[in-house]
């Protein structure tokens, strides 16, 4: 579907909600999804930010890159204040003759989702605000160094759980947000991936359409911390797709979709060997990751399928 | 405890050069000789890419004990063969100092950008360090301009800190500082031999009563102003002939930065682009290009 | 005008200010003393008493996070805490007062732990002291409920726009019926103009609250903030005033009670305070020349104020009810160095009592308060005295 749009790039707006000047590393993935999810969400937005690269990268005072209202206050409570956002704009439309349409957005890295945003984000889902949350997720701690997160992937070496002698880095399997998020009862969830701009696009403007809740999880390439070629940015995020390793879903009320249904995965090696983070797995770890991206895209592929079934 | 007679040196590089690296490496060797000496970077949020600086105080006599920024340098070395142009590199350097490049430019050329009573070390690390390390980072190549310029400290004492940090990659390390050792070129600059005057902007910095209240930021879009075009060490060049105006690489822009001009051919923004290549990479015609910045 | 006397527990008293106040949104979590406020405000919301959003979040973290988020769009915000709830906000409590956001919370004051103790001190607030919001102490329920209304009125003042706190003594203040003085919705309305919010997040003025400031900015931050919060002392004054014209009932920084020529002060924050004027009254009586001074405004600290208040005495008791563990406790410290300065000063002895609900009855201040003197008299004032503290 990317592949077939060759004229495509043109069909996009020339709005930026997000200004050149912003000190992202070169070549940065996450903020290309920023973009292209501010694009999708045009001017009539709040975005709650939690503190990480993004915010870091965008806010320099007195300066900022944001040409939409945007606050950022802590790391854990991006999904809190835009409660907060949601339900004063909410009062002031029932009691104040506010008439403006906003879509009030969350957004934060793996870190500030997964990990010591997970509460607050797991109760204003559950409280059922009128929102969307992104989360940008670049599988660590990127903008203190590298640290692990929980969803640093399985083999993969940080400053706190790097390779040794005893360690083959992260020895645990990355945390699936989305099926969190989905155990929430939401009407919609999706995963997109940096490197696919109209995909992040379709599903912003379908989470924007829901009443309610609403989560989306990007893949964010990340050369810095992934150590890997600045150019190589695009590729690595389509090899995350296409190996299989991350797999571009919608979960729409519960009904899984699978967006890119491969006919066959390209092998993990393809994805693994361009990055410095994997540079010390052996063949054997390799295979352990090849058979388990393989178990875990079959779990999304059999609940995609079972939906068409019904 | 005097202070006096203490050497301090600041560094220049970009993130992910390893400037810090090159500092650290000078404190060891100095404290590995019997010194005091300190190494620290200058903490701030700057990126890959970005202009950064790292620092050592050294001395032979006694600890040292200020712990404030470099400002009054005795040493500088540039690492980025571009910074020489975009940064005031000799800010406060002391007369009599020295001013310690890696560039591709003559001395001559080079002797023609600053005007100060400084010794001048031209040294082409690039070269060295593809050629040795198979790499573009001269972190440790610098250290042997430095140490045949300032002698800040003595090649015998880099190898066991090289070692240390490098492992088996230390040999070729030492092999790169060695051949920079050899190859630099050692000259002057004079007050008032400067032939082309630059001026780097300082920006002005708010009181705290002209903060908006909750420091709160209505100047929207306003990191417009900031040049993040110095990070670059290559930028994009366009083949038109190739280019099938599909605008992927504008699309795949990190820095928004790659437009379309009214012919409908697109160009990068040097102002912005931080030369991460992904254009390059991206071009489905291969119509565009990475070139080594000057 | 006219005002209804009615007996009410103060909670509620608190909850109906908050209506009156015609708040748009309140973020709560439940932690006991807090409960009855917020349980008062959720049934007023469910019954339609209240025209608001109330967010049952799922942490006080989260509570003052909505808070933030409500407030920096221009809606009148509300929340009430108390103890480990105040704590956990603590983080949120800075930026809410670095954004200049005027959240208006109500602490319940409760003990900290551990070990866990449900009721009543200072503890908890006295934490929160540094974070840049206005604080006012309170000593009864009409006091409570009066100082609500108020808070609105100077947190969202355009001079101030400070986030505030009004510090109710937990169970003390807070679960206790008394006779009260309501206003009546048209005289709040008067009294509290509508809240704007100059830099709200608002989509057609785009604005970027929050950035981050490198050492060249950080220092100009704080500075800032900081005369801010000095200057909003001119604002609460003039509330105070305005809010006493309306209803007689008047509020000052530093109050007193018979202190006027007493030559020794005790000096008390918040409900025991009420106490404490049954114990001055009867030393006086057997012709001591004891008298009281309270501190209602705690931040900014109002240190002219107190020097008047403390100008003629020769002895000043401090009761805290906190501790600063290793070192002076909160109240005392700040007397000590607002009378560092003076030429005349008098002596100062420090006492620690009414910790985690300990009782201290009239009969007890008159202890107190001897134990203090026989201190100074002996010239040994160095050390904190533990009211009470079995030994």
């Amino acid at each position: 579907m990317e592949t077939l749009s060759i004229y495509a790039p043109k069909l996009v707006t020339n709005k930026e909600y997000i200004a050149s000047g912003h000190r992202a590393c070169s070549g940065c993935g996450e903020v290309l999804a920023v973009r292209y999810v501010c694009k999708a969400l045009g001017r009539n937005t709040i975005i709650s930010n939690a503190t990480g690269c993004m915010e870091i990268i965008s806010t320099p005072l007195p300066e900022t890159a944001w040409e939409v209202p945007w606050i950022h206050t802590l790391f854990e409570n991006a999904s809190a204040v835009a409660s907060g956002i949601e339900s004063g704009l909410k009062s002031l439309k029932r009691k104040h003759g506010y008439t403006k349409e906003v879509k009030v957005v969350a957004m934060g890295g793996d870190g500030a989702t997964a990990d010591i945003g997970l509460q607050s984000l797991s109760g204003a889902m559950e409280r059922g605000h009128d929102f969307i949350y992104v989360c940008y997720d670049n599988e660590a701690y990127m903008n203190t160094g590298i640290q692990r997160s929980s969803e640093t992937p399985f083999g993969a070496s940080t400053t706190t759980a790097p390779s040794g002698k005893n360690s083959l880095g992260q020895h645990t399997q990355k945390k699936n947000m989305a099926a969190i998020a989905a155990a929430h009862n939401i009407a919609y969830v999706a995963t997109s991936c940096s490197s696919y701009p109209f995909d992040i696009m379709s599903k912003v403007e379908k989470a924007m359409k829901v009443k309610g809740p609403s989560y989306i999880h990007i893949l964010s390439v990340c050369p810095t911390g992934w150590r890997c070629a600045s150019n190589l940015t695009i590729k690595l995020g389509r090899l995350a797709v296409e190996t299989g390793i991350f797999p571009m879903y919608e979960i729409e009320n519960g009904k899984y979709t699978l967006n890119i249904d491969l006919p066959k995965l390209r092998p993990v090696e393809d994805y693994l060997k361009l990055q410095g983070r994997f540079r010390h797995l052996d063949k054997d770890i390799t295979a352990e990751i090849q058979e388990k991206v393989f178990d875990e895209y079959n779990k999304v592929k059999r609940l995609a399928a079972g939906n068409k079934a019904k | 405890m005097k202070q006096g007679d203490t050497i301090e040196i600041r560094w220049h590089g970009r993130g992910g050069q390893g400037a810090v690296t090159s500092a650290d490496l000078t404190a060891m060797s100095a404290i590995h000789e019997g010194k005091f000496a300190q190494a620290f970077p200058s903490f701030g949020p700057e990126r890959r890419g970005a202009p950064v600086l790292a620092f050592n105080r050294i001395s032979a006599e006694h600890p040292i004990r200020v712990r404030s920024g470099v400002v009054k340098p005795d040493i500088v070395v540039v690492l980025d063969p571009g910074l020489v142009t975009l940064i005031n590199v000799v800010d406060g350097l002391k007369p009599g100092g020295c001013l310690i490049v890696n560039s591709t430019r003559s001395i001559e050329d080079l002797q023609g950008e600053f005007s100060g009573d400084w010794t001048l070390a031209v040294v082409d690390a690039s070269s060295i360090a593809r050629e040795l390390l198979r790499v573009n980072i001269v972190n440790t190549t610098m250290l042997g301009a430095m140490i045949k310029t300032a002698g800040a400290i003595k090649m015998d004492s880099l190898t066991e800190p090289l070692e240390e940090k490098f492992g088996a990659r230390a040999k070729a390390n030492l092999e790169a500082c060695h051949k920079a050792f050899d190859t630099t070129v050692i000259g002057k600059i004079t007050v008032g031999g400067q032939k082309k005057v630059r001026t780097f902007a300082v920006a002005k910095q708010p009181t705290w009563s002209e903060l908006l209240v909750g420091c709160a930021v209505t100047d929207v879009g306003s990191t417009k102003r900031f040049c993040t075009g110095d990070w670059k060490s290559q930028h994009p060049v366009w083949d038109d002939k190739k280019c099938i105006k599909c605008g992927i690489c504008s699309l795949f822009c990190p820095e928004f930065c790659i437009n379309q001009q009214k012919d409908g051919y697109f160009r990068s923004n040097d102002f912005y682009c931080k030369g991460c290549g992904i254009c390059a990479q991206e071009c489905w015609t291969q119509a565009i290009k990475m070139v080594e910045e000057a | 005008m006219t005002a209804k006397r009615i007996g009410i527990e103060s909670s509620l008293a608190i909850a109906e200010a908050v209506r009156l106040a015609n708040v748009d949104v309140i973020a709560a979590y439940p932690i006991t003393p807090q409960t009855h406020i917020v349980e008062g405000l959720a049934e007023m919301v469910a019954n339609g008493h209240l025209d608001a959003e109330y967010i049952p979040v799922e942490s006080e973290h989260s509570a003052m996070s909505s808070c933030l988020g409500s407030s920096a769009v221009g809606a009148r915000t509300f929340t009430a805490t108390a103890s480990q709830g105040l704590i956990l906000m603590h983080e949120v409590l800075l930026v809410a007062a670095s954004l200049h956001l005027p959240i208006v919370m109500v602490v319940t004051n409760r003990a900290l732990s551990g070990p866990l103790n449900i009721w009543g001190d200072h503890s908890d607030t006295m934490i929160t002291r540094d974070s840049g919001w206005i604080q006012i102490f309170v000593e009864n329920g009409q006091q409570a409920f009066d100082q609500v209304l108020c808070a609105f009125r100077i947190a969202e003042h355009q001079d101030v726009l400070l986030p505030t706190i009004i510090n109710v003594d937990g169970f003390h203040i807070s679960h206790v019926i008394e006779p009260m003085y309501f206003l009546d919705q048209e005289a709040v309305d008067g009294f509290l103009p509508p809240y704007k919010h100059p830099h709200a997040l608002d989509p057609d003025k785009p604005v970027t609250m929050g950035c981050f400031a490198m050492p060249n900015l950080y220092t100009e931050s704080r500075k800032a903030l900081d005369t801010s919060l000095r200057e909003s002392k001119k604002v609460i004054l003039e509330t105070w005033k305005k809010f006493g014209e309306m209803t007689g009932r008047y509020y000052k920084e530093v109050e007193t009670y018979k202190a006027e020529a007493a030559e020794t002060l005790l000096i008390t924050m918040g409900s025991y305070s009420e106490n404490a004027m049954e114990a001055i009254d009867k030393m006086q009586s057997e012709g001591r020349s004891v008298g009281l001074v309270r501190i209602r405004l705690w931040r900014p600290f109002p240190y002219m104020a107190f020097l008047e208040a403390v100008s003629g005495a020769k002895n000043i008791v401090v009761l805290d009810r906190a501790m600063s563990l290793g070192g002076p406790p909160p109240v005392c410290s700040e007397i000590r160095s607002a009378l560092y300065p003076q030429e005349k000063r008098p002596q100062v002895v420090s006492v620690v009592g009414g910790l985690g609900g300990r009782d201290i009855s009239p009969d007890d201040f008159e202890k107190l308060i001897d134990i203090g003197l026989g201190r100074i008299k002996i010239g040994d004032t160095s050390e904190t005295i533990m009211f009470g503290v079995r030994e």
